[in-house]
C-alpha cells in the first residue's frame, strides 16, 4: 500500500513539475432564474476538448495555459452558454444559465452528462434530476424517488410496492444514504411502501454503484447522496400537490436578495382523515390510524466572496395507532422516524482549493408502546450520529483532481430498551447501555490523466472503528442464558478495528464516443442491520461492530465498455461485477426478538460470506421527446452461512436471475407529457414448508432449504399522463386595445397515474393454509399467492407559483 | 408484535390485496420421526409417535392416520430403572372409553374410532411423574433410535386465580378472562406453560371441553420476571379445527359467566419452554412475509417433537366476574 502511494504521489508531482504555468478559471454555475447552483453542470474549453464538472457545490475550476478560450457551459434543460475568455491570470466567473425557451420536457434524465458517460472515471454511477420526474406513473400518485432508482440495472427493490433497495447483492444495510451529508438510517415511511424524501425538497440525486470513490466509506455497497434544494434566492415562489394519499407544499426565496435564500417543503398524509367517517365505530378498525409527516429546511448565506454557510434539516415521522383485534390483543402506538442536521461551510482558498465542511447530526428513533388492561410494554431504539467531515478539492494541475479530507462520527445506539409492567409491577429486563462508538476515516483520491486516453481515479481510505464502554459483557451458558458478566466504564475500549481501503477506477478512451472502464474497491462496514423478519421493517436494529460482530467487508471488481451514439443522444453501457462480502450477519434460526434482552445484543447473531456476479446492460436516451431508458440485469447473489441451512449455500433473497426495466416518457405537445414504465424480475426466493405434522392435533411445518423456492415473475406496467394547465394568458390593454400574450404566474398541471396497468396478480408472499376437520375428513392444506396491488388508478394535481 | 405488524401493513392501505389458489413444486424429502411425549406430576408418562408427511400428501383421515407410527419400543430410564412402556391402541379401547383416551392423549375422538392410533405409557402405576427426577426417554423403531432427556421440574403454585370482565368489551358483562398471580421463585430457569378445560355442560348437555386446551404462546420464562410477584392473564384457548360454536362466533377467545374452568399451570423446563415457543410461532406464521420461517426447536436426539416434564397443579375456577 505505501508503494502504491508513493506512485500516486510520483504522478501528482511528476504532473505538477512538467511544463508550463498553468492559470485557473473558476467560478459556480447557477440557474440564472432562481440562482439555485447546478450540480453537474458541464464546462467545456472548446480549444482543448477538456471539460469539467460543477460539484455539488456548483463549483468548478479548470486549469489551463495562459490563452485565449471558448468556455461552453451545459446543462440539460437549459439553453448553452458560451462565452470567449482571455485567460492571462487567474479568473473566477459566474456563469447563469437561462432555461430552455421552449420546455420541451419535463422530464430527462441528467445522467452522464454530455460526454460525462465515456469521458469520466465513474463507473455504476447514475445521476436523476428529481424535479423532473413528475411525470412518471407513481403508487397511489406519490412520485418517490427510490422507487424511480430501483428501475436502473444493479437494483433492486424489496417486493411489491417497497421503497427498499438492494445493489448489486448488497443488503439493505450496506446502502449509504446520505441527505446533505448526514446519514439517513431508515429511507422508508409505511413498512416501506414510500420513502421519506419529499421529491419537491430535493435537487439532485447520485447513486453510486460500484467503484466507489475514497471519499465516500462506511457502506460496502452503494451511495446515495442526496442534495436538498438552496432555495430561490432572487424571488419569492412556492409549489405543492394535492394526491390521493398526501398533500404538499414548498416555500423558497430570497432571504437577502443574491446573498441569501430559505426554501421550506412539508408533506403530511391523510388516509387517517379520510378514512375515519367512513369506519363503522363498532368495527375493530375504529381505534386505528395511521399518518405520516416529512418537514424539510434550507436556508444558505453567502458570507464573501469565498464563504458561503448552509443548514439544512429534516425530520419525520410515522405515527400508528392500532386497537387490538382479537380478544387480548392490546391496543398500541407505534412511532419511528428520522432527523438529520446538517450545518455546512464552503471555502475557497484559492481558485485551486475548495474546501467543505459539514457537521451532521442524524436521528432515528422507534418506539412501541402497548396496553392491556393493566398490562404496560414499552420498547424503544434509536441512533444518534454526531459526526464532522471535511472535504478539499485541490485542482494543482490541468491534469490532475485531487480530492483529500477526513470523518469522524461518534455513534450512540440503543439496541431496544423494554419496559413492561403488569399494574405496578415492573417486569426486571435490564436497559441494555447504549452503545458508544468512534469511527474516523481519512483519505485523498486523485483524478487524473495518465495519458489523453487513458484517466484514472485513485485513491485509499484509511477507517477506523471503536467500540468504548459503558458496556456490560455477559458470559452466556451452553442455552445462551447470561451467567455472569464484566463492566467495562465509559470511554474503556471493547473492540478496535482499523484498515485500509483501496479504491481504484481507470478509464481507458478507444474514441470520442467510446471507453473502457474498470474499477476495483475494497471497503469496511462497522454498522449491521439484524432483521427478525424477511422484509426490511422499522423494528430492524442497527447494531455497531463489536468483539463477537466483525466488520462487514465488501470487495468489488467491475469493467465496463461504454459507448455514445448519435451526438450524445444514446448512451449505452455494459457493465460487469463481481462482489464478495464477508462477515455477513444473520439471525441464529429460531432466535427470537425476546430472546434480546438482558444479554449481549449480539448473542443471537450466526456470521457468514456471500458475493453476487452480474451483468449490466444500459441504453439512455436523453434528449428527444422520446426519452427515458431501457435496463436489463443478468445476476446471481449468494449466501453461505455455517450456522443456516445446514452449512450449504443459498440464494439471496434479492437474488434475480433477470431483471428488466424500461423507463420512457413522450413530450407529446405543450400540454401534454405521456410516462410510462415497465418492470421484470424473476421470482424471489423464498422459504417455503416441506413437510408437515402434528402437534398436539394442529398442523406445523417443517422448513429444510433457506430460500430454495421462486415465486412468480414480477411483472408490472405503470402508465401516466400528464396534462399542463395553458402557462400563458390573453391581455388587452385597456388604453390601446392591443392584445398580448403574458405568461400566468400561477402554473398547475393533473397527472394521471395506472399502477399495475394490466392487472397483473403478482406474487407477494405464498402462504399455505390448512382448514377443516382432520377427523372428519374434510381436512385441507392449500398453497395461496397474496397480490398487494391490482390495478390501482390515481390523479395527483401539482400547482407552481 | 411481528404478527401484529404483518397485520397492519395489510389494513394500513386498505390495499387492493388479493388471493388466489396455486400449485407448488416441492421436493420429496426422508421423513422424520416426531415425539409427542410428556410426563406429568403424579402421572403415568405419555408418548406418541408419528412421521413427518410431504406437505401436499393426501389429507383423508386414513392418509393423516397413517402418520402415526404402531411399531416402536418405547422405555423411559428414570435413574433407578429402566421401565418399558405399555402400548395401548384404539382399536382394542372400547368405544364407551374413547372420548376419555382422546382428553388423554389430545387427538380427536372421532379420528381414534376410524383409524387405529397408538400411544405409549405405563399401565401398572410403577412409573408416575416425580417432581425433581429427570427421565429419559428411548424410542427404538423401524431401525431408528431416538432419545431424550427431561426433568419434571418442582411446581410453582400460583397465589390465585380469578375471573374477569374483558376490559376491550366495556358493554358486555358475561365475557372474560382467567387472571392468575404468580410469585416466581428467585432462580433462574423457570419456564411456565397454561392449560385450561371448561367442565360445565355446553348448549349440548356434554362438558364444554373434552380436554385441557393451551392456547398458542401461553408459555413464558422468567428472564424478566425472576423472583417478582404479578399478575397475568390468558384468553381461552381453542381446540385445534374446532367446529364448536362458541369458537366460531364473537365468543372465540373468551370465558364467560358461568364456566367452571379447570387451570392446569404447569412448571417447565427452559427446553421445553422454547419447544412450545417455536411451536406457537410456527403455527402462527406459516408462510407468513413478516417473520423468517422457523423449524420448531425440539430436544429429541435423531428426530423432532418434545420430551417433556410437566410439574402441575391444577384449581377450579368459577368465572363470576
Amino acid at each position: 500500500m505505501i508503494r502504491f502511494l508513493l506512485i500516486l504521489s510520483f504522478f501528482t508531482l511528476g504532473s505538477m513539475l512538467h511544463g508550463q504555468r498553468t492559470l485557473s478559471l473558476s467560478g459556480y454555475v447557477k440557474d440564472a432564474a432562481s440562482g439555485e447552483t447546478l450540480i453537474g453542470a458541464s464546462v467545456i474549453c472548446k480549444e482543448t476538448g477538456k471539460g469539467v464538472n460543477a460539484n455539488t457545490f456548483g463549483y468548478f475550476v479548470m486549469n489551463l495555459p495562459a490563452g485565449r478560450y471558448t468556455i461552453s457551459t451545459s446543462f440539460i434543460g437549459y439553453q448553452e452558454d458560451i462565452r470567449t475568455i482571455d485567460l492571462q491570470e487567474d479568473r473566477k466567473i459566474s456563469i447563469e444559465l437561462k432555461g430552455e425557451a421552449i420546455q420541451v420536457g419535463e422530464f430527462e434524465v441528467v445522467g452522464e452528462r454530455g460526454e460525462e458517460n465515456t469521458e469520466s472515471t465513474r463507473m455504476g454511477t447514475v445521476d436523476l434530476d428529481v424535479q423532473k420526474l413528475n411525470t412518471l406513473p407513481a403508487l397511489l400518485g406519490e412520485v418517490d424517488i427510490l422507487k424511480v432508482i430501483q428501475f436502473l440495472p444493479g437494483v433492486k427493490s424489496n417486493g411489491e410496492g417497497n421503497s427498499g433497495f438492494y445493489v448489486r447483492g448488497g443488503g439493505p444495510d450496506q446502502n449509504l444514504i446520505l441527505l446533505d451529508d448526514a446519514t439517513v438510517y431508515n429511507a422508508s415511511h409505511l413498512f416501506g411502501f414510500f420513502s421519506v424524501f419529499n421529491a419537491d425538497a430535493v435537487k439532485n440525486i447520485e447513486l453510486i454503484k460500484g467503484g466507489m470513490p475514497a471519499n465516500y466509506g462506511g457502506r460496502i455497497s452503494s451511495v446515495l447522496d442526496i442534495n436538498m434544494k438552496e432555495g430561490n434566492e432572487r424571488a419569492f415562489h412556492g409549489q405543492g400537490g394535492i394526491g390521493l394519499i398526501s398533500s404538499r407544499l414548498t416555500l423558497e426565496g430570497p432571504i437577502v436578495k443574491d446573498r441569501s435564500s430559505f426554501i421550506v417543503s412539508g408533506r403530511r398524509t391523510y388516509v387517517d382523515v379520510l378514512t375515519k367517517p367512513f369506519v363503522n365505530p363498532e368495527s375493530q378498525l375504529s381505534g386505528s390510524g395511521y399518518y405520516f409527516y416529512d418537514l424539510n429546511a434550507k436556508a444558505n448565506y453567502r458570507l464573501s466572496e469565498k464563504d458561503r454557510v448552509y443548514l439544512s434539516g429534516y425530520f419525520g415521522r410515522d405515527v400508528f395507532d392500532f386497537a387490538g383485534a382479537n380478544p387480548g390483543d392490546p391496543d398500541f402506538r407505534i412511532a419511528w422516524g428520522n432527523a438529520t442536521v446538517a450545518a455546512r461551510w464552503n471555502h475557497v482558498f484559492g481558485p485551486k482549493l475548495f474546501m467543505n465542511t459539514t457537521a451532521t447530526f442524524s436521528d432515528y428513533s422507534f418506539a412501541f408502546n402497548a396496553r392491556q388492561d393493566q398490562f404496560a410494554f414499552k420498547l424503544f431504539s434509536g441512533i444518534k450520529d454526531i459526526g464532522l467531515k471535511m472535504d478539499l478539492s485541490h485542482y494543482p494541475t490541468a491534469r490532475h483532481s485531487l480530492k483529500y479530507g477526513g470523518q469522524y462520527i461518534f455513534h450512540d445506539y440503543t439496541t431496544s430498551t423494554v419496559d413492561v409492567s403488569s399494574g405496578d409491577t415492573e417486569f426486571n429486563i435490564q436497559d441494555p447501555p447504549t452503545l458508544n462508538a468512534h469511527e474516523g476515516a481519512l483519505y485523498v483520491m486523485d483524478d487524473f490523466d495518465l495519458t489523453d486516453a487513458l484517466r484514472i481515479n485513485a485513491g485509499v481510505r484509511l477507517t477506523t472503528f471503536h467500540h468504548v464502554g459503558p458496556y456490560t459483557l455477559y458470559a452466556l451458558d451452553e442455552r445462551g442464558r447470561a451467567i455472569g458478566s464484566r463492566e467495562f466504564s465509559a470511554g474503556a475500549p471493547i473492540a478496535s478495528y482499523t484498515a485500509l481501503e483501496p479504491r481504484l477506477s481507470t478509464r481507458f478512451r478507444i474514441d470520442k464516443n467510446s471507453s473502457i472502464k474498470a474499477s476495483f474497491n475494497r471497503g469496511q462496514q462497522y454498522v449491521h442491520l439484524a432483521s427478525f423478519s424477511s422484509i426490511a421493517l422499522p423494528t430492524d436494529v442497527w447494531i455497531p461492530s463489536s468483539r463477537n460482530v466483525r466488520p462487514q467487508i465488501g470487495t468489488q471488481y467491475s469493467t465496463g465498455y461504454f459507448r455514445d451514439f448519435k451526438e450524445h443522444m444514446f448512451e449505452t453501457s455494459i457493465e460487469l461485477y463481481y462482489k464478495d462480502f464477508d462477515n455477513l450477519i444473520e439471525y441464529a434460526e429460531g432466535a427470537s426478538p425476546q430472546d434480546n434482552g438482558n444479554t449481549n445484543y449480539d448473542a443471537q447473531l450466526v456470521f457468514g460470506t456471500g458475493y453476487s456476479y452480474g451483468a449490466e446492460l444500459f441504453v439512455k436516451k436523453a434528449l428527444g421527446r422520446v426519452n427515458g431508458w431501457v435496463g436489463y440485469t443478468w445476476s446471481r447473489t449468494m449466501r453461505e452461512f455455517p450456522a443456516i441451512n445446514n452449512g450449504n449455500e443459498f440464494a439471496s433473497r434479492w437474488d434475480r436471475r433477470h431483471d428488466l426495466s424500461v423507463v420512457l416518457s413522450y413530450d407529446h405537445s405543450k400540454r401534454w407529457t405521456f410516462g410510462a414504465t415497465f418492470v421484470y424480475a424473476t421470482g424471489q426466493a423464498v422459504t417455503l414448508p416441506v413437510n408437515r405434522y402434528f402437534i398436539e392435533g394442529r398442523l406445523v411445518s417443517e422448513y429444510t432449504e433457506r430460500n430454495g423456492y421462486r415465486m412468480a415473475p414480477y411483472h408490472r406496467l405503470d402508465l401516466a399522463a400528464t396534462l399542463r394547465n395553458k402557462t400563458t394568458k390573453q391581455r388587452t390593454d385597456p388604453v390601446t386595445g392591443e392584445t398580448t400574450t403574458v405568461e400566468k404566474r400561477w402554473k398547475s398541471s393533473w397527472t394521471f397515474s395506472v399502477y399495475n396497468a394490466y392487472n397483473r396478480a403478482n406474487p407477494y408472499f405464498i402462504y399455505f393454509a390448512n382448514d377443516g376437520d382432520p377427523a372428519a375428513g374434510t381436512f385441507q392444506v392449500q398453497a395461496k399467492q397474496v397480490s398487494l396491488f391490482t390495478i390501482l388508478p390515481s390523479v395527483t394535481w401539482n400547482f407552481k407559483f | 408484535m411481528k404478527r401484529t405488524l404483518g397485520a397492519i401493513v395489510m389494513m394500513a392501505l386498505m390495499v387492493s390485496s388479493c388471493e388466489k389458489d396455486i400449485d407448488v413444486d416441492l421436493p420429496t424429502t426422508a421423513p422424520k420421526i416426531v415425539v409427542e411425549g410428556s410426563i406429568e406430576t403424579g402421572a403415568p408418562p405419555l408418548v406418541l409417535l408419528s412421521r413427518t408427511q410431504g406437505f401436499f400428501d393426501p389429507t383423508t383421515v386414513s392418509s393423516i392416520a397413517s402418520s402415526f407410527i404402531s411399531d416402536a419400543v418405547v422405555t423411559v430410564d428414570d435413574g433407578t430403572t429402566i421401565h418399558v412402556l405399555d402400548r395401548i391402541c384404539s382399536d382394542l379401547i372400547p368405544d364407551s372409553l374413547l372420548e376419555e383416551a382422546a382428553a388423554l392423549i389430545g387427538i380427536d375422538a372421532e379420528l381414534l374410532a376410524q383409524a387405529n392410533i397408538c400411544a405409549w405409557t405405563k399401565l401398572d402405576g410403577s412409573l408416575l411423574g416425580m417432581e425433581g427426577r429427570t427421565y429419559r426417554l428411548n424410542v427404538a423403531t423401524g431401525g431408528n433410535t431416538l432419545s431424550a432427556t427431561t426433568t419434571l421440574p418442582n411446581a410453582v403454585t400460583l397465589d390465585s386465580l380469578w375471573f374477569r370482565l374483558a376490559e376491550q368489551r366495556p358493554d358486555d358483562d358475561t365475557l372474560g378472562f382467567i387472571w392468575g398471580t404468580i410469585t416466581d421463585p428467585d432462580t433462574i430457569g423457570n419456564a411456565y406453560r397454561w392449560f385450561a378445560r371448561r367442565i360445565n355442560a355446553g348448549a349440548d348437555g356434554e362438558p364444554k371441553d373434552d380436554r385441557f386446551i393451551s392456547p398458542l404462546f401461553s408459555v413464558f420464562e422468567d428472564k424478566y420476571v425472576n423472583g417478582l410477584t404479578f399478575d397475568f392473564f390468558y384468553n381461552r384457548g381453542t381446540a385445534p379445527y374446532s367446529t364448536a360454536t362458541d369458537d366460531n362466533n364473537e365468543e372465540v377467545g373468551y370465558f364467560k359467566r358461568g364456566d367452571t374452568v379447570l387451570v392446569k399451570f404447569a412448571t417447565i423446563g427452559i427446553d421445553e419452554y422454547r419447544f412450545y415457543e417455536s411451536f406457537s410461532n410456527n403455527v402462527s406464521t406459516q408462510g407468513d412475509v413478516f417473520s423468517n420461517p422457523a423449524n420448531i426447536r425440539t430436544n429429541i436426539n435423531g428426530g423432532l417433537g418434545i420430551w417433556a416434564g410437566l410439574g402441575v397443579r391444577i384449581d377450579t375456577v368459577i368465572c363470576t366476574p
